[in-house]
């Protein structure tokens, strides 16, 4: 019985350590309770998303006296215009076949600094020494423990059942994907370990000519690149039904509806006049 | 009275018309003066003149100077060094903060192309967003005052069905003229704008965004009869506001949908302004004039990414250099399947659609 509550208690801290860090964009409840009363006339900290929710978010503040570095849309929440795209970049580090890329020209944002709150999980039960109860073959099964703190865990959408967590995670070193010789890769690097399989979309992605990129538009310019799982959610890729690479997202709102226009149905029986 | 003591009102508040027969005159177009023709025109600008030697009237002044300022392809570098700082002044005033008005020109080398993912687009509408806030369009709430130069079109999906295979036009005649006459095959092509559904991309529909394709050889430069409108050195087709009568022969002229027209006086709230801005690109804009997407000079000239490009999620926007072989649209050019759209009528978009 004792050996199972130690872990227990230290699993608990784990899920408070992962679930600040996903509740980053409200105060933690130890800052919450000061500056509540400050919060009531102060205006709230306005944070946006950038590609699609949960992913990279940034807070908006002034720059300069009238200019934000970030708007954030009022109706979804996402990231509209940025003053600086390389804000809280960081080098993307060595590439195989980009080697013709100078140091600091691509940079990304980087996640492991977050990560870097959990290191507790890897040093108590992901050490490698698995806890009683742990599934010893690779066949995907639910694990009631992680459910709890990783709601996406239970329903993984990857690969139709043929990947699982360790076929992406590192076995021992928890913040780390793992490569195909079972090295450990940085977590701003996903783009290494989607690229064992979708090699063709790592090509493109190389070249520039799938996912997104920001800065400088020269070929030789600085750019921050965004990896993978910014735009992808590697535990929900296939996204239900739709079955396609992007999850949905709220639609700004529509054009000003033209003269004579009633409704936004009118248009199915009226053409829009062109001039 | 109250308009001379109070600093310049925004466009926002600013009444649409106003009693006053001196702020009348302040407030004609170029297209008002070249309307009245002849001394009529002289005497009542001489009027304005006098009134607008008047200390700190500044807006004023600036406007005076720009009625008699030249077509921007005709300025001096002196002349058009001496514009900027005009604007400069003017809108850092009008806008309450410090506005800075490029003057770069094209780059040597520079071919500007765009391409966008057709297959990866979801309809989300940030592109559209990200241009209103980028490029000091006016985000009014009455009939006219909303100008988005991007527009979001959804076409529905057909389907093609195996039982209605063979089915044939008309019924029972005993004459088969094809298949599937019945329902919409593949695409639906009549498109929608106005779509609001709680979540995109939808299941059924597929997204295509349209502006200005920067045409290599522009209809609407073609028909314009002041030459306001013209196509730069490194690609984009641009236009002079000052020079603009607002006669709308170009948005006539354009297959593709892309001009807007200023119908009334643009609103600009001061804390949504863009302060970056170019001579020919964002700056703000006057009632009267016709304006369009142009790349956003004003960040491409100096190597960034249109504004479009840096929001949207999926990265189905692409942007780069035509005669860099290294470039993104270049490499897109290479090796994706490509189209541009109504490539029959022979203007020549830079505007590439791709898919995979
Ligand atoms: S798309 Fe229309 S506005 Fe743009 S260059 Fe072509 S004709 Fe002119
Ligand atoms: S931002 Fe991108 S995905 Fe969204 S509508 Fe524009 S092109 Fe399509």
């Amino acid at each position: 019985m004792k050996r199972f509550a130690v872990p227990a208690a230290v699993l608990a801290l784990c899920g408070a350590a992962i679930l600040s860090v996903l509740a980053q964009d409200k105060p933690a409840g130890g800052e919450a309770a000061a500056p509540a009363a400050a919060a009531a006339s102060a205006p709230a900290e306005v944070i946006c998303f950038e590609s699609r929710k949960g992913a990279t978010e940034i807070t908006q503040r002034e720059i300069k006296p009238g200019l934000p570095n970030v708007k954030c849309s009022p109706t979804t929440g996402a990231a509209l215009w940025y003053a600086d795209p390389y804000e809280g970049t960081v080098p993307m580090g060595k590439m195989p076949q980009m080697e013709a890329i100078p140091e600091g020209l691509a940079v990304v944002k980087p996640r492991s600094e977050k990560l870097n709150l959990l290191a507790q999980c890897g040093t108590a039960c992901h050490n490698g020494t698995y806890p009683v109860g742990f599934p010893k073959t690779n066949r995907p099964v639910p694990i009631p423990t992680m459910e709890a703190l990783l709601p996406d865990a239970k329903n993984l959408q990857h690969g139709r059942g043929r990947v699982w967590c360790l076929d992406c995670h590192h076995n021992t070193k928890r913040n780390m994907l793992v490569d195909h010789y079972g090295d450990p890769i940085s977590i701003d690097q996903s783009q290494l370990l989607c690229g064992k399989c979708h090699g063709d979309k790592l090509r493109d992605w190389r070249d520039g000519i799938h996912g997104k990129r920001i800065g400088d538009f020269t070929s030789t310019g600085k750019k921050r690149w965004f990896t993978c799982t910014e735009c992808h959610n590697p535990h929900n890729v296939q996204d239900g039904a739709r079955n396609k690479g992007f999850i949905q997202l709220q639609p700004e709102t529509p054009p000003q509806l033209p003269r004579g226009f009633k409704d936004a149905a009118f248009e199915k029986t009226h053409a829009i006049p062109q001039h | 009275m109250t308009t001379k003591e109070n600093p310049p009102a925004s466009a926002a508040q600013e009444a649409p018309a106003s009693g006053d027969p001196s702020k009348a005159v302040l407030k004609r177009s170029r297209r008002d003066v070249l309307r009245s023709g002849g001394m009529l025109s002289m005497s009542s600008l001489m009027g304005t003149a006098a009134l607008m030697a008047q200390p700190g009237e500044a807006k004023a002044a600036v406007e005076w100077a720009e009625h008699f300022q030249k077509n921007y392809r005709l300025m001096t570098p002196e002349e058009k060094a001496e514009a900027r700082l005009r604007l400069e002044k003017r809108y850092s005033g009008e806008y309450n903060k410090k506005v800075s008005v490029d003057i770069t020109e094209a780059q040597p080398g520079v071919l500007m192309g765009y391409a966008l993912n057709i297959r990866k687009c979801i309809g989300c509408r940030r592109c559209v967003k990200a241009c209103v806030e980028e490029n000091n369009q006016s985000r009014g709430a009455r009939p006219g005052e909303r100008i988005e130069w991007i527009q979001v079109l959804r076409m529905e999906r057909g389907e093609f069905t195996a039982d209605k295979m063979n089915q044939g036009y008309p019924e029972g005649l005993g004459i088969q003229v094809g298949g599937n006459a019945y329902s919409p095959a593949g695409q639906v092509l009549e498109g929608q704008y106005q779509y609001t559904p709680e979540a995109v991309p939808e299941k059924d529909a597929n997204y295509m965004p349209i502006a200005c394709m920067q045409c290599e050889k522009p209809p609407c430069v073609k028909v314009c009869p002041v030459r306001t409108t013209y196509r730069e050195a490194d690609g984009p087709v641009v236009i002079d506001y000052n020079w603009c009568i607002g006669c709308k022969m170009c948005m006539g002229a354009c297959p593709y949908w892309a001009r807007r027209f200023n119908l009334t006086t643009p609103v600009l709230p001061k804390e949504d302004m863009n302060p970056v801005t170019h001579y020919l690109g964002n700056r703000p804009r006057m009632r009267g004039v016709v304006e369009k997407c142009h790349w956003c000079l004003q960040r491409t000239r100096h190597g960034r990414y249109p504004a479009c490009v840096e929001v949207c999620p999926v990265g189905a926007r692409k942007f780069g250099n035509l005669l860099d072989p290294e470039s993104e649209v270049s490499k897109i050019l290479a090796r994706k399947n490509v189209f541009r759209l109504k490539a029959e009528l022979n203007t020549f978009p830079k505007f590439f659609y791709f898919y995979d």
